[in-house]
């Protein structure tokens, strides 16, 4: 348990180190970089380091504090605390839907060889399909699909959009995994004449744990940029993204705003990958050491 | 009734292709109940094959199989044997307990019957106290009593063994193979056992079948008159070595066709 605490501490602190050499690197750009970009060999490639590109970190950190417009009582940290748990709900829900639909085909694929011949050619060629052309269409499905009885709620085109980018990682992953169990357990299981349900769950699954998690660290960011984005391109309202936008707009007068929407986009991204890491760490917590990833 | 009769099989793999290999050729061999007979022969000989027909893994391409008197697929689904093959093969996210009590969850049993096997399997090993350790935290040698049993956790009347000590250290594999024989008397199991060691088919055997490879088949019955009780003065009995030189002899017989040897892959790669 020492070990164990002693370890965490090491790790928060290197954490916390990196993000005080962000902040400097950051800081110390705006000293030495120039005013208005500057050229290297006659491209722009140095960015501008005024006020408004590169607004100062206790600017933005104070922004956070202040009201969201002139006047009102709402300050953006609760605004954006908001946004960001609204679309954190989406990103669930589309990482939900996007995992069982990532290992009900990774399942399929693994039993059949004919299917995972005919359908993972398709399964990559549809993550080629850039999300903003496809965010339009599912979100035209809302208010006007109908069925059986559901209509389709607005915000489910959203989440959809989700478990688009957050299916392919996992189940791509999760076929490598369940095909990773040894040849010779699998002769072992067949010796006690099990089927292909047992063998599926008391070996193919376990085996395959190590070759998931990855899969869903990288499924569940892909479902929090699929919502982001789909908020964008589709207007939805309540989120991160549309904030992100609406706070854009103000970028020039008011340019310390937008990184607060920024960042909550990004501490949803965390947030995530966190809920994630901590399910590594229960379901790998018997195995031995050199295989958690 | 034997515990394994084996009718005429041949095995042929990718039979009319270029990669056609006969694995077994007419291969017939008796069984008796409460016997330990060994399986020995160079590479590619076929015994680790003749191993899984037997075991129903693999279907024969021409003769029967019968163990106890039944079908090899219908013995398979009444799980009427353990296996047991060099790698332990424990599954690393279940405890040795867990292990054990693998083929009796496939079977059905509950949870009170389960446990009460496997404790009772584990003193049978010797192991009593490492029901709750996970596998990788147990040497390889525990690793193999572990895996043994969980090959006779159902209690089945046959053992097929596939090189379960070909990984382990000189030391713990005599020690491993007077345990198997005092587990096996105990228990009253038949066994049959591939190994590339010919003391150890000597040590644990009533009888060694000697097999050569291309095509596989089996070219000699070795008994051994060693008596019942064997124990650590066997090894430097005479009889101990008179058997040795006999399937020494035999296997030299088998390697006569050694100098076209790798022209055809192992069949025991896989």
């Amino acid at each position: 348990m020492n070990r164990f605490v002693r370890r965490a501490a090491y790790r928060t602190s290197m954490f916390l180190l990196s993000v005080v050499l962000v902040v400097a690197l950051w800081e110390m750009y705006k000293v030495v970089g120039p005013q208005d970009g500057g050229k290297l060999f006659g491209a722009g490639v140095l960015p501008r380091s005024n006020d408004t590109a590169m607004p100062h970190v206790w600017t933005m950190l104070s922004r956070y504090g202040r009201p969201e417009v002139r006047g009102s009582d709402k300050r953006v940290w609760v605004v954006v605390l908001a946004g960001a748990w609204f679309s954190f709900r989406l990103s669930i829900v589309g990482f939900l839907l996007g995992s069982s639909i990532g290992v009900g085909l990774s399942v399929l694929m693994s039993r059949f060889r004919l299917v995972e011949r005919g359908l993972l050619p398709y399964l990559v060629v549809s993550q080629t399909v850039p999300l903003i052309a496809l965010a339009p269409l599912v979100a035209l499905w809302g208010g006007k699909l109908h069925i059986f009885g559901f209509e389709w709620p607005r915000w489910l085109s959203a989440a959809v959009l989700g478990a688009f980018l957050s299916f392919f990682p996992i189940a791509v992953g999760t076929l490598r995994g369940l095909a990773s169990a040894p040849a010779a357990s699998v002769e072992l299981m067949e010796s006690y004449a099990a089927s292909w349900k047992q063998i599926l769950l008391k070996l193919r699954f376990p085996s395959a744990i190590p070759y998931m998690i990855p899969a869903f660290k990288l499924g569940a960011s892909g479902s929090v940029v699929g919502v982001v984005v789909a908020e964008i391109s589709t207007g939805l309202k309540g989120g991160i993204g549309r904030l992100i936008i609406e706070y854009a707009r103000e970028a020039t007068a008011d340019p310390a705003k937008v990184f607060t929407a920024v960042f909550g986009a990004a501490a949803l991204g965390l947030t995530m990958a966190g809920v994630i890491a901590i399910s590594d760490v229960y379901l790998m917590r018997n195995r031995p050491k050199e295989t958690s990833s | 009734m034997s515990a394994v009769q084996v009718t005429g099989v041949s095995k042929i793999f990718n039979q009319g292709t270029p990669k056609q290999v006969d694995a077994l050729i007419d291969v017939n061999l008796t069984v008796e109940p409460g016997e330990f007979v060994s399986l020995i022969g160079p590479s590619g000989c076929g015994k680790s094959t003749l191993l899984r027909l037997i075991a129903n893994l693999l279907e024969p391409t021409t003769g029967s199989i019968t163990v106890n008197g039944k079908s090899a697929s219908q013995s398979r689904l009444d799980q009427d044997y353990g296996m047991a093959f060099q790698q332990a093969g424990l599954f690393d996210w279940r405890t040795v307990a867990k292990n054990i009590e693998l083929p009796l969850e496939l079977k059905g049993w509950d949870k009170e019957k389960r446990a009460a096997r496997a404790q009772e399997m584990l003193e049978l090993v010797k192991l009593p106290e490492f029901a709750e350790m996970y596998p990788w935290q147990l040497s390889g040698g525990m690793q193999q009593r572990i895996a043994i049993a969980r090959a006779l956790a159902a209690h089945p009347p046959l053992l097929l063994m596939d090189e379960p000590f070909g990984a382990l250290d000189e030391m713990t594999r005599e020690y491993m193979q007077g345990e198997l024989l005092r587990i096996c008397a105990e228990t009253s199991t038949t066994v049959v056992f591939v190994t590339h060691s010919i003391p150890e088919a000597v040590y644990l055997s009533n009888r060694v079948v000697v097999m050569s490879p291309r095509p596989g088949r089996i070219t000699n019955l070795i008994d051994v008159n060693l008596g019942a009780k064997r124990t650590e003065d066997t090894r430097a009995a005479a009889d101990f070595f008179t058997g040795i030189t006999a399937v020494r002899e035999a296997l030299r017989g088998t390697h006569a066709d050694h100098a076209n040897a790798g022209a055809v892959r192992g069949v025991e790669d896989r």
